[in-house]
């Protein structure tokens, strides 16, 4: 990963987070791209596995969204 | 201490005589001087094997779990010191267990004793380990030293506030009295008083040793989860070599499992046999649950711990 | 918690965020998504934490 080039993992809910994600798509909001969207069914099925297991693959930064 | 056992033994031959209890968990010795071993007795004959000293580091709550008494045994008595009854606690809050099912005999406890500590005074192994009241007596096959309790005190010994089982069935000799401590927190905040890289640099260090024996989670009564993270192999969580990063992962996760349950007992660095002191990573956590919740873990039996519950004044500020 | 210990550890805090966005609020999604871009962006590249397969 390059400066210019960052990686965030974010675990959106699919309920809130992941729709306005949707809604700002749909909108043709603009936004930095350096955010890589993973569905979850709910910010409670998150579980702190997931964001050590993000950081260890090398994301340079993680984003849990309810 | 030395009178407690006395009343131990007295107490459990009498449960077991009675029938009130099925077992009796509780320390006896070890092969070698200064190690003890837990112990389940079935027959208050045995009772004499009973001990109860300061190298009695390990905690029971341990033995005491949902697979141990599944089988609609009778009580299980335990001897219990302020850590271990704290544990038997947070297994009865976690509907692990119920309060009917164990017997608690509570002991005050003025600290367990180091065993590294007193090892680096002798070049040769120790033969001889003798405790009169707060002066304890070690021979070597070269020499004899005589140490006062306190000056080898271990860590979370030295900083314990709760010495007294806060929930008991009986208790086997008077209360002592808690200590109030000025810094309890002072190791967590010399590690916080250094910058980001030198944390990291520490903590890595202080896992360079680690050869991945889980012997600090085996010996945690906090740990009773049927498949741990780090032997799920689908998804496989961590590694399971020696790579740095796998190492940190792990104390990270097994650390961060126990967050607002544990009750800084010391069985985890009381285990571990490369002398890493893993409660670097615990102690932060229960600094956190005390400062962010005013939580300490295993002193009462009808409240939630503060990451199983919701409560509208739960601090929130880190959220966007 | 968790961001606390990963903080003690030594990682950056600025590298784990949390928010609560509803489904209905595409602008705040869009405020947030700029504000950790430049955070992560200011820090550089994460080196802690990342496991290295080749050695």
């Amino acid at each position: 990963m390059t400066e210019n080039n960052i990686k965030i993992v974010a675990f959106l809910c699919n309920w809130c987070s992941y729709g306005a994600a949707d809604l700002a798509g749909v909108s043709r909001m603009q936004y930095p791209a350096d955010v890589r969207a993973i569905r979850i069914p709910c910010t409670g099925r998150l579980s702190p596995k997931f964001i050590l297991s993000a950081l260890r693959e090398g994301c340079d930064a993680v984003w849990v969204s309810g | 201490m030395d009178t407690c056992i006395e009343k131990i033994r007295a107490i459990g031959a009498d449960l077991l005589a009675k029938g009130t209890v099925e077992k009796v968990i509780g320390f006896a010795d070890g092969s070698i001087p200064m190690a003890t071993r837990p112990m389940a007795l079935t027959s208050d004959k045995d009772v004499d094997k009973l001990v109860f000293n300061s190298v009695c580091g390990l905690n029971l709550a341990n033995y005491v779990s949902k697979n141990s008494l599944s089988n609609k045994e009778g009580k299980i008595a335990v001897v219990a010191k302020g850590c271990d009854a704290r544990n038997l606690v947070t297994h009865i809050v976690e509907n692990q267990i119920s309060r009917e099912q164990i017997y608690i005999i509570g002991v005050p406890c003025t600290g367990m004793v180091d065993k590294r500590k007193i090892a680096a005074l002798f070049d040769d192994e120790i033969t001889g380990f003798e405790e009169h009241g707060d002066t304890l007596t070690i021979t070597s096959a070269s020499k004899t030293e005589t140490v006062k309790k306190a000056d080898v005190l271990r860590h979370n010994c030295r900083v314990c506030t709760h010495r007294n089982p806060p929930v008991y069935d009986v208790m086997a000799g008077d209360p002592v009295e808690e200590q109030t401590l000025d810094h309890p927190y002072e190791d967590v905040d010399q590690i916080a008083a250094m910058d980001l890289d030198a944390r990291w640099a520490y903590f890595e260090n202080l896992t360079k040793n680690c050869i991945r024996c889980y012997a600090c989670r085996n010996a945690c009564p906090l740990c009773y989860c049927p498949t741990c993270f780090v032997d799920e192999s689908s998804p496989q969580w961590v590694g399971k070599g020696q790579n740095e990063i796998d190492v940190t992962t792990f104390h990270f996760l097994r650390a961060f499992h126990c967050a607002g349950r544990c009750t800084d007992c010391g069985a985890c660095v009381e285990a571990c046999p490369m002398g890493i002191n893993v409660r670097d990573f615990t102690r932060k956590l229960n600094k956190d649950a005390l400062e962010l919740f005013g939580w300490e873990a295993g002193l009462v039996l009808d409240k939630r711990p503060p990451l199983d519950a919701y409560s509208p004044n739960d601090p929130n500020d880190f959220i966007k | 918690m968790m961001g606390n210990l990963l903080e003690h550890m030594g990682v950056d805090r600025d590298r784990i965020h949390f928010s609560w966005i509803s489904s209905a609020e595409a602008t705040k999604f869009v405020d947030v998504v700029k504000e950790i871009s430049e955070k992560v962006r200011a820090l550089g590249p994460n080196k802690k934490f990342v496991k290295d397969y080749n050695k």
